[in-house]
């Protein structure tokens, strides 16, 4: 009853708008029509932020709602089901839908145990939604507001990194962080506090504040720095910073590695992983989900896990279990050239409050290869493959952050990208079983600090599914170590003249930039690579300052190779590379 | 470990480096060419195009047949030359220089006394132009598309949009028009082509391909595969003007937006580069800061001509005798500055004590009509030259006596008025 009436208040400040809500198990279904997407989001995250609500379905349309683009959608879902339906691929204990980090740790902590499991993944490469566009930044813990599920998941995850880092043997620096508190800081309350308190409240409150909601959240060791040491520590930091706190416990990852290395250690120990397989519908029995249906056929199951990232929520209403609704919240990220990893040893960040909306979160960090990053914006798109980059966003970023460092080459930008965060309305982590689908676990609405949380989440979520009933009997053959690639920029030369001496392909180097030989290359296909940019993510060719132009081709030439497809059916991401042979004919 | 000593060693098997490895071995020293591409050539070997030594050889070759000339005499005067080779390291050695360079028969150590770098340049990415939108397959640069096609046999797109007017941009054009692509589009923000006239005529015009001036590309569309892109007019100062979007339906964009020296290596190194060329600063026979360390060709600043780029590969093979022979160097060089309406200015300083006259390259701001080339000194104007004309999309060779530049030591301002 309480519930209603609160909600029933939010919607009557839009008393221009005949909206309806519907209260089902703390879900909160909302009706009707407004003008703007803006409005929608709105009124979502005011309906989120009421205590209590579990989910907010906001099944509101706006004017310029692409109803076309969603029928079309469901109806080629409904054949594809309808041509699927009837083959079956396996039997699996666990369907795993969805191949970022999450999905892929979950895989990987449940191949600890007798189980048969498969990961399901709409890309041909796993990693390839918000994972990939992730600034890598493994947080601390100490933003997330106290009582919810993401902080207690990521304080616990990001000290499970370095055993992670250790066992699956991908990069990850504690770099820690550096938060700088500078004039700019307060600006917007500088009026409430005249002359020297201003300052006052700088260097001597605020900092203790930050500490203080870090030792609420569970986060020790932070630290205020004053003064020299904050030049000792961060040389190029901002000339007038009055104060920062530094946070020893953040580290950097390359987001995509971690997913990838996850993924192969799954494999490695039997978890089957299957790309370029969407999920277009379930056979049920009553409450219970019978079979996963595929472009690939039908993945009958005993316990179904949703972890599809922005599409989260057409998975849950699919199933019969629509509790959220998913709002994309898109991201920029400036990259920059190796040669300005000097400038940057820490994550860093301005504190300026309140935040600035479309760059709120958002940061300057140091990537494991020495390139730097700023960014990501936050701004709410109606699309959820939105990836576009508008100009005056890298605009934005270039300028939102130049006031945390004195000085810093802005030109040496490499390449910009944007992603897309899977929020929720409730804005908080959805890890719990479904309410009317009886062996479905959601892992929904992970957003920033997602990858932070990601070893916590998988711990949780497998926690979930014995509750749920799944019998946990351990694997005797789990193997956690991955085995590294040897990189041809990282080994020493000795090493690199034994490594010829068995394979020349050691020595050819295809990657100019970022030297990459080409039995990098052919290592990542045999782990599965199946397409260019897949390479790129495993071998780093491509991802230097000519982006590819001079190794591309000779990528999608070992590609075609190891594949055996001809060079012009070579893919990208999910197209192919090239158009067709100069008059149709093959040389 | 394959250990290699040399007076010499040439990173980069492209025509300023087998020029200079030519020059070298006919002045008599021991010279190595180290070349990390699977030939020798460099970027001619994909030129199929004709017009390269009009200048040297007073005939136009194709870029291969231009390379050729080169290889063989390099075979000729018996030089040694790694290929797939690529240079990992260097390091100063008490007086010499240590290279290592890997390759698929193992790890090579040189050690010389000089090294001469010839690394070339690279394409501008659409990233450096800020263009904005998605970044799916079909997005390519120029020479990529002009190796795929040339080489490989592949084409780009049916549908293909080419953003930059230069030479590489209608070069590309006219081969993709030849190799069937159905429908073309040349955009590029100058009121008019920025390449050579000769290139307009042949490849644009000759053709009937269409082409937008004062518009360039705003975003690129498309989710897996490029469905086109929004154009937008610019003004005077290139700035998009609002309200012009178009959409253009594609299924290739080509950049050819411009051309960066390589010289990161050299930059590592702790070599000076120009903020103007994002070349190394050099002296007159193309030296850059660090001593014995010399650049030469497309990696000083991109030439129009390859003939041009090979000039300097011979005054530096020249430079690098001097060195090898411990001639003297000024007490202080003299530097070479670029006036207000010069771009970039290759070389930068006057250092070697005595030597030939020098020969400079320099890139105007503004096109002028019978201008007047200008070298001024403290005490005022030292020389002038008339020119036809001057425009920024061509490269001013410009020699100066010696003595002339040693008159002002302070250093000289070279300007096109």
């Amino acid at each position: 009853m309480k519930l209603e009436g609160r909600v029933r208040k939010v919607l009557e400040k839009y008393p221009a708008y005949n909206l309806s809500y519907e209260i089902r198990d703390g879900v909160v279904f909302l009706y009707g029509r407004v003008k703007s997407y803006e409005e929608w989001v709105e009124i979502g995250l005011e309906v989120g932020r009421i205590k209590g609500v579990e989910g907010v379905v906001n099944r509101i349309v706006w004017d310029g709602y692409p109803a076309e683009k969603v029928k079309e959608r469901e109806e080629r879902r409904k054949r594809i089901f309808e041509e699927n339906k009837d083959r079956v691929v396996g039997s699996y204990d666990v369907v795993i839908v969805g191949g970022g980090v999450v999905g892929a740790a979950i895989a990987r902590e449940l191949s600890r145990y007798q189980l048969r499991i498969a990961l399901l993944e709409k890309a041909p490469d796993v990693a390839t939604g918000a994972t990939k566009a992730n600034n890598g930044m493994i947080h601390a813990g100490v933003e997330p507001p106290r009582g919810t599920l993401k902080r207690k998941l990521n304080v616990r995850g990001c000290r499970m990194y370095e055993r992670w880092a250790q066992e699956l043997n991908f990069k990850y620096k504690r770099v820690g962080s550096l938060w700088l508190i500078t004039p700019r800081t307060l600006e917007k309350y500088k009026r409430f506090l005249p002359g020297p308190l201003y300052t006052l409240t700088l260097k001597y409150i605020l900092p203790y504040i930050v500490v203080l909601k870090g030792l609420i959240n569970g986060v020790r060791g932070l630290r205020v720095v004053r003064g020299r040491e904050i030049f000792e520590m961060e040389p190029y930091a901002a000339r007038d910073a009055l104060a920062a706190v530094y946070v020893p416990w953040t580290a950097i990852v390359d987001p995509y590695e971690v997913a990838i290395a996850l993924a192969e250690n799954a494999a490695a120990n039997g978890v089957e992983i299957f790309t370029s397989t969407e999920v277009v519908g379930f056979l049920k029995e009553g409450d219970t989900i019978k079979g996963v249906v595929t472009n690939r056929g039908v993945f009958l199951c005993r316990f179904v896990v949703n972890a599809a990232g922005v599409y989260a929520d057409e998975i849950a209403e699919m199933a019969g279990s629509p509790e959220y609704t998913i709002h994309p919240r898109k991201g920029v990220i400036v990259l920059f050239h190796r040669s300005t990893g000097s400038y940057v040893r820490h994550c860093l960040a301005e504190i300026i409050l309140p935040p600035p909306p479309r760059t709120k979160g958002g940061g300057i960090n140091p990537t494991p290869h020495g390139n730097v990053m700023w960014g990501p914006t936050a701004v709410e798109v109606p699309d959820k493959e939105d990836v576009s980059v508008d100009p005056e966003e890298v605009q934005l970023v270039l300028t939102r952050y130049s006031t945390a460092l004195s000085e810093f080459p802005r030109d040496r930008v490499i390449r910009y990208f944007a992603g897309v965060r899977a929020a929720t309305f409730t804005e908080d982590f959805v890890i719990r079983p479904a309410k009317w689908v009886r062996n479905l676990l959601h892992v929904a609405g992970i957003q920033s600090p997602g990858l932070a949380s990601a070893p916590a989440i998988a711990e949780y979520a497998v926690q979930k599914l014995r509750e749920m009933g799944l019998e946990l009997r351990g694997n005797p053959g789990f193997n956690p170590f991955r085995e590294p690639t040897p990189s041809l920029r990282e080994m020493e030369l000795d090493e690199v003249e034994e490594l010829i001496k068995r394979d020349p392909r050691r020595g050819h180097v295809v990657c100019e930039c970022e030297m990459v030989s080409e039995a990098e290359v052919v290592e990542a296909v045999k782990r599965g690579a199946r397409t260019v940019d897949a390479v790129k993510r495993r071998t780093r060719a491509g991802m230097g300052e000519c982006q590819g132009a001079r190794c591309l081709i000779k990528v999608a030439m070992i590609l075609s190779r190891e594949l055996g497809v001809p060079l012009p059916e070579v893919l990208k991401e999910e197209a192919p590379l090239f158009d067709g042979y100069v008059r149709g004919e093959a040389w | 470990m394959i250990e290699v000593g040399k007076d010499v060693v040439v990173v980069g098997g492209g025509p300023s480096g087998l020029a200079a490895a030519v020059k070298l071995a006919e002045l008599g020293c021991r010279v190595a060419v180290v070349e990390s591409g699977d030939e020798l050539g460099g970027i001619l070997i994909q030129c199929i195009h004709d017009g390269f030594g009009t200048k040297l050889f007073g005939k136009a070759l194709s870029g291969p047949e231009f390379a050729s000339e080169f290889i063989e005499k390099l075979g000729e005067l018996g030089v040694e030359a790694w290929t797939r080779a690529h240079v990992v390291r260097v390091r100063r050695e008490s007086g010499s220089w240590a290279l290592t360079a890997v390759s698929p028969k193992g790890v090579y150590r040189f050690s010389c006394r000089a090294v001469v770098y010839a690394t070339g340049c690279r394409e501008r990415t659409p990233f450096e132009i800020r263009v904005g939108g998605t970044r799916p397959a079909g997005v390519y640069t120029a020479g990529l598309v002009q190796r795929l096609v040339n080489l490989y046999g592949v084409l780009p797109g049916k549908k293909v949009l080419i953003v930059g007017g230069g030479d590489v941009g209608m070069i590309v054009a006219r081969h993709l028009h030849l190799e069937g692509v159905e429908e073309l589009l040349i955009v590029f923000p100058e009121p008019w082509f920025a390449g050579l006239p000769r290139n307009v005529q042949q490849c644009v015009l000759d053709f009937g391909i269409p082409f937008r001036p004062r518009t360039t590309v705003k975003e690129i569309v498309g989710k897996e595969r490029v469905e086109g892109a929004v154009l937008v007019r610019v003004d005077e100062r290139w700035q998009p003007i609002k309200g012009t979007e178009e959409f253009y339906p594609c299924d290739a964009v080509v950049f050819s937006v411009g051309l960066v020296p390589n010289a990161s290596q050299l930059e590592e190194l702790g070599a000076e580069i120009d903020p103007r060329t994002r070349g190394p600063a050099v002296n007159e026979y193309f030296e850059t800061t660090l001593k014995g360390v010399f650049a030469v060709g497309n990696l000083l600043t991109p030439f129009d001509y390859v003939d041009d780029a090979v000039e300097t590969a011979f005054i530096a093979a020249e430079g690098v005798s001097k060195h090898l022979s411990g001639e003297a160097r000024r007490d202080k060089p003299i530097p070479l500055r670029p006036g207000p309406n010069v771009r970039l200015l290759v070389p930068h300083r006057v250092e070697w004590a005595s030597g030939g006259d020098i020969t400079l390259f320099l890139r105007p701001y503004a096109e002028k009509e019978n201008p007047k080339i200008s070298v001024r000194g403290s005490k005022g104007e030292l020389y002038h030259d008339r020119r036809r004309y001057a425009r920024p999309s061509l490269i001013e060779r410009v020699e100066l006596p010696r003595s002339l530049v040693e008159s002002s030591p302070e250093g000289v301002v070279v300007d096109v008025e």
